[in-house]
């Protein structure tokens, strides 16, 4: 039994980085309608920045928070100069642009800082707890307060600030925020802040314990496609109820199913392949109603 | 000058270029070239067979993949393990890599149904990142005794020789390898120009364009789209096989996977969606883009002297950012934006003769 | 319509021909005939030459050798999830900028400089496939060297050895370069796998006969090699493997896999990966308050990756043949010195206490004895002195006092390292017990199933 839970806590640790980074492509999706391929290699560089940073001497939770603020302000300039000459194309154009941004993210991070192996430190020390030999690691409360303190930060911002509104306003109907007055530019450009800035603390915590290297990102990205796409691509509830279904699916398979060893990856997709099926925008998405 | 003159200027000029064409890539390329060139054109015109494949299934069909690397996968291994472990030739594993890969664009189709858009782009992105799981698995125990754990190959070089049938002038491994590729293009072009001119064409662009009109008409919606996915992993599948001529092995993991399925996809959309041609131009851009971007690649910038490391690392970020002015100026690829571009400039010369009331009627 | 289709054709074929002519620009004629479509016989046949040459065409024994430089190349992952290799090319570009300062290599009585062509693989084989295709027929290089990856080198052998071109001191201590029929490859100075496993074993049965052994391996041709050869050697033994676990060579996600091996009740633990699984592996290992005897591969054997290991990483067992770049004891050995000045002139941002660095440089340093060793330069010889080296002593940062041989019957040549033990508060590891001499014995210790496949 104890086994059991050790696994469903590793489970819910990867599961909580996969959860963050698909809020990210949640936040993104919602306001400018993109799947963005890119959002890991931006986590990778704002990664790599404090890694910079902490090597210059500044403490490493205040290079996270630098990395963020820098992260922040990226995003939106991104949007704005990158994004927004083709936001009207159609969809196979902006995944080329996302595609064309990853390619060119991560190369220029390696070429700026190096491709070797990077040791991040750590933000906060690394410890196990045992309660009734359940292994709780300080890596997964730590990586699950984050996401749930993401969670409550957003939830207080786009509930209960004019901005937020605004915001959602134009995750909803654009056109009709337009018409209505909202800065729909700058609501833009702030759901990409927003998903840089959480991707920016995403990356630096979970890249923390295994090494910061050119590739860290990659595979972190496509569970977090899964994850989002589980929980429905317009729901930044389903996407951190996806991305812990995802992580711990992923740890009880590997303990579990020996069948299926060497292919574990069959079951979380499987999964997600499961529940299209039944919700065909996922677990949380809302169903698209097309007018005949 | 008069409408039937431009024609028929237009018309010569065409089968002069058709000749050049014919002989360029049918006999100058393979026959004066040493075999990396030969084996680059090679890799060239699979990725064109697989893009032109996935442009059915996307660009007329409108259901994105992500996945097509999986496909191909198929193909590969398909015709790798039944020549390396049983020794088969080459062109009889075709039909078995068809048939397998057209079996699998069936299994997936038939979900695919049910999962629109975004979702299907990422359910595709998950077969296309469990492919190489499942070599792994699959490939060393069940089917491949003398395989190692999921490679398969080098194959030695008297299993890819061509065979005894063709012409002499394809003497060389590699000349087969280009020849095989170049006629696996030109059939799945004639293929393709075929179907889309057919009423299952038409039925495919309706079915992309307004599924439940297209429904109303009578057109059966799953037939359309699981043929559809079929068609394209067959394409795959075949361009798969080539692969295995042309790198000699079969190799699966997440990344090369992951990275053919993108490279497929920005062939179709840098050529041109819905073009016949747009997918093989992109195909060419794609591959020889990395040969193209370290050639020109100034050794010196400011003094600073760029170091092979450097080049290297930075080619992606080049071929990116190339990417992302593409899509600002040609939105519709290359052949899309070119027939644009030469419309309104042709529009512009005819202008003065002809009334403004046609203008916009130009197909 | 008439009108498009004519459009259509138009473009195709203008813009075909415009291809066309640009890359009919660029290039160079065919070779004369390329019927060399055959395989060089390999196997100890009995003369004095082991290597059957009789296959091999002439014309290109030398190719490489313009005026007093020879070209050699490699395919290695300078991107992608293994690109820490990259230290490697680090360590050799600095030793071969040091040895062409010196005037060069000395063969057959004249001095070469040498030219290293460096590719990228990203560790797929299909690019390493491409890239050496490119460094014989487009770059035209004597020799590749330093290749890396077990999977990689699979996936060439075939042409280098229709080619006769030697794929020299490959990074990867698998067995399957001493298949007969392949005689063109020669492995590097790193273990040989099941070297690594009977050693350990070996050191199992002299503290701890009855060990449980717990196995994380791989899911490549390099993990099936210690998988395989650990199954081998505890055949018979009180030695026991009561659970083994495989992870996804493409990443180093192993935390699951662990913790499962952690419960099995296992009191040893086998680490059959690489990069970063291994330090993964000892976190995950730690954080499951597991605390194993603990044998990594010495493919992990980096400063780096031990650090990262943390606490786990305290009193891991591992094998090198080359001195730890990180003792401060090793600090005034002359070889030692020389490397961290070199390296530190020629490769800056090289980090000069890492073992992967230390790897490449003392690799390049056996490259230039089997050069010297070999009486004329041209393929055959290069490989012949290869296969045949009587004893490489001393090269780079080698353990002192060891020798590395081969010959027609061993076709192996790092049988002869150190075990080690790491110590965290240190920082460095320390050697274990005497020089581990198991000259000649690799192809004893291997399964047959893998040296023959």
């Amino acid at each position: 039994m104890s086994l059991f839970l050790t696994q469903v806590m590793n489970g819910i640790g990867s599961g909580a980085v996969y959860a963050s980074l698909a809020l990210a492509l949640v936040l993104v999706y919602r306001t400018t309608g993109i799947l963005n391929f890119a959002q890991g290699e931006m986590a990778l560089y704002s990664t790599y920045l404090v890694w910079y940073f902490a090597e210059r001497g500044v403490p490493v939770w205040l290079a996270i928070l630098l990395s963020m603020t820098i992260s922040f302000i990226g995003g939106a300039l991104i949007e704005r100069i990158l994004i927004r000459p083709v936001e009207n194309s159609s969809p196979l154009v902006l995944v080329i642009v996302t595609i064309g941004l990853f390619l060119a993210i991560n190369s220029i991070a390696q070429v700026q800082f190096g491709n070797d192996i990077k040791l991040l430190p750590r933000a906060y020390a690394d410890k196990t707890w045992l309660p009734g030999n359940v292994q709780i690691s300080s890596d997964t409360l730590v990586l699950v307060g984050v996401l749930i303190a993401e969670c409550a930060v957003l939830y207080l911002v786009l509930n209960r600030t004019k901005i937020g509104l605004a915001f959602r306003a134009v995750a909803s109907n654009f056109e009709s925020s337009r018409l209505v007055g909202v800065p729909v530019g700058r609501m833009l450009m702030l759901g990409w802040a927003m998903a840089a800035a959480i991707g920016a603390l995403a990356g630096s915590l979970v890249i923390a314990p295994v090494g910061l290297q050119g590739a860290s990102m990659q595979e972190i990205l496509v569970y977090a496609f899964a994850a989002a796409a589980l929980g429905g691509f317009d729901s930044p509830l389903g996407a951190v109820v996806g991305g812990l279904i995802v992580g711990v699916v992923g740890t009880l398979t590997t303990q579990y199913f020996h069948a299926v060893h060497d292919i574990e990856l069959v079951v979380p997709f499987g999964l997600i392949l499961v529940v299209l099926l039944v919700k065909p925008s996922g677990l949380f998405g809302t169903t698209r109603v097309e007018r005949v | 000058m008069t409408f039937e003159r431009a024609q028929f200027i237009r018309a010569a000029v065409a089968v002069v270029l058709v000749i050049v064409a014919a002989y360029v890539f049918g006999w100058y390329i393979p026959q004066f070239y040493e075999s990396s060139t030969t084996y680059l054109w090679a890799e060239a015109f699979y990725i064109g067979v697989a893009a032109m494949g996935l442009n059915l299934l996307t660009g007329y069909n409108g259901q994105v993949s992500i996945g097509h690397g999986a496909f191909f996968g198929f193909g590969m291994y398909t015709t790798a393990i039944l020549m390396e472990s049983h020794g088969w030739p080459f062109v009889a594993t075709l039909p078995v890599a068809a048939a397998v890969s057209f079996a699998v664009g069936v299994l997936v189709g038939f979900p695919a149904l049910r999962v629109k858009g975004l979702y299907l782009a990422l359910v595709t992105l998950g077969l296309a990142v469990l492919f190489p799981q499942l070599t792994a698995r699959f490939v060393p125990r069940d089917l491949c005794p003398t395989c190692g754990t999921s490679q398969v190959g080098e194959l030695a070089r008297s299993k890819l020789r061509p065979p005894g049938w063709v012409p002499h002038f394809i003497s060389a491994n590699d000349q087969w390898a280009y020849y095989v590729s170049l006629a696996a293009v030109v059939i799945g072009l004639i293929v393709v120009v075929l179907m889309v001119r057919s009423r299952f064409g038409r039925a495919l662009i309706a079915v992309r364009d307004h599924e439940a009109a297209a429904e109303t008409v009578g057109i059966n919606i799953a037939r359309v789209k699981v043929l559809a996915f079929a068609i394209s992993a067959l394409y795959a599948g075949i361009a798969g096989s080539c692969f295995v001529l042309v790198k000699r092995l079969a190799t699966a993991s997440s990344v090369s996977v992951f990275q053919l399925s993108i490279e497929f996809l920005v062939a179709v959309v840098v050529g041109g969606t819905a073009t016949v041609v747009g997918p093989l131009i992109g195909a060419v851009v794609v591959v020889f883009s990395g040969r193209w971007i370290s050639e020109s690649f100034p050794s010196t910038i400011l003094f600073l002297h760029i170091d092979d490391s450097v080049k290297n690392l930075l080619s992606p970020a080049i071929f990116g950012i190339g990417l992302i002015l593409l899509m600002y100026v040609l939105p519709d690829g290359i052949v899309g934006g070119g027939r644009r571009l030469t419309m309104s400039a042709w529009r512009k010369l005819r202008g003065r003769t002809s009334p403004p009331a046609l203008k916009g009627i130009d197909a | 319509m008439k009108h498009a289709r004519g459009e259509i054709r138009l473009r195709t074929v203008a813009l075909g021909a415009v291809f066309a002519l640009l890359i009919a620009a660029c290039g160079s004629g065919r070779s004369s005939s390329n019927t060399t479509n055959t395989t060089a016989g390999g196997g100890t046949t009995g003369t004095t030459s082991v290597i059957n040459a009789s296959q091999c065409d002439p014309a290109t024994a030398t190719q490489g050798i313009t005026g007093d430089t020879i070209k050699i190349g490699t395919s290695l992952p300078l991107s992608g999830t293994y690109s820490a290799f990259n230290a490697i090319l680090q360590g050799e570009s600095a030793y071969f900028s040091y040895l062409n300062s010196l005037g060069g290599v000395s063969v057959a009585g004249k001095k070469y400089k040498i030219e290293l062509v460096s590719k990228d693989d990203a560790y797929d084989a299909a690019k390493t496939s491409t890239n050496v295709d490119t460094l014989i027929n487009s770059d035209k290089v004597f020799a590749l060297f330093n290749t890396v990856g077990t999977k990689n080198n699979l996936g060439i052998r075939e042409t280098v050895n229709a080619d006769c071109v030697p794929d020299l001191l490959i990074a990867s201590g698998a067995v399957q370069w001493g298949n007969p029929k392949y005689p063109f490859m020669l492995g590097s100075e790193l273990v040989p796998y099941p070297l690594e496993m009977q050693t350990f074993v070996n050191y199992l049965k002299a503290n701890k006969p009855s060990a449980k052994i717990a196995l994380l391996y791989a899911n490549d041709d390099f993990g099936q090699s210690y998988r395989e050869s650990l199954q081998d050697l505890v055949k018979g033994t009180p030695i026991t493997i009561v659970k083994e676990a495989s992870y996804n060579a493409e990443g180093a996600d192993v935390k699951a896999q662990v913790t499962d091996l952690a419960a099995s009740g296992a009191d040893t633990f086998v680490l059959g990966g690489t990069l970063l699984a291994c330090p993964n592996a000892l976190n995950a290992a730690h954080d499951a308050g597991w605390k194993p005897l603990t044998y990594m591969s010495g493919t992990c054997v980096s400063k780096l990756l031990f650090q990262l290991g943390g606490d786990g990483a305290n009193g891991v067992l591992s094998v090198t043949p080359l001195l730890d770049p990180s003792d401060p004891a090793n600090g005034s050995n002359p070889a030692m010195v020389l490397y961290k000045q070199q390296v530190a002139k020629y490769q800056p941002k090289a980090d000069t206490g890492d073992g992967i660095v230390a790897y490449g440089w003392s690799t390049a340093a056996v490259l230039q004895q089997i050069l010297e060793a070999s009486p004329k330069l041209d393929r055959t010889s290069v490989m012949e002195a290869a296969r045949t080296l009587a004893g490489v002593k001393a090269a780079g940062l080698q353990v002192p006092n060891s020798t590395w041989v081969t010959s027609a019957s061993d076709w192996f040549l790092g049988e002869t390292f150190q075990l080690i033990k790491y110590n965290k508060a240190e920082g460095h590891t320390t050697a274990i017990g005497p020089l581990t001499d198991l000259n000649g014995e690799t192809a004893k210790l291997s399964p047959a199933s893998l040296l023959h496949s």
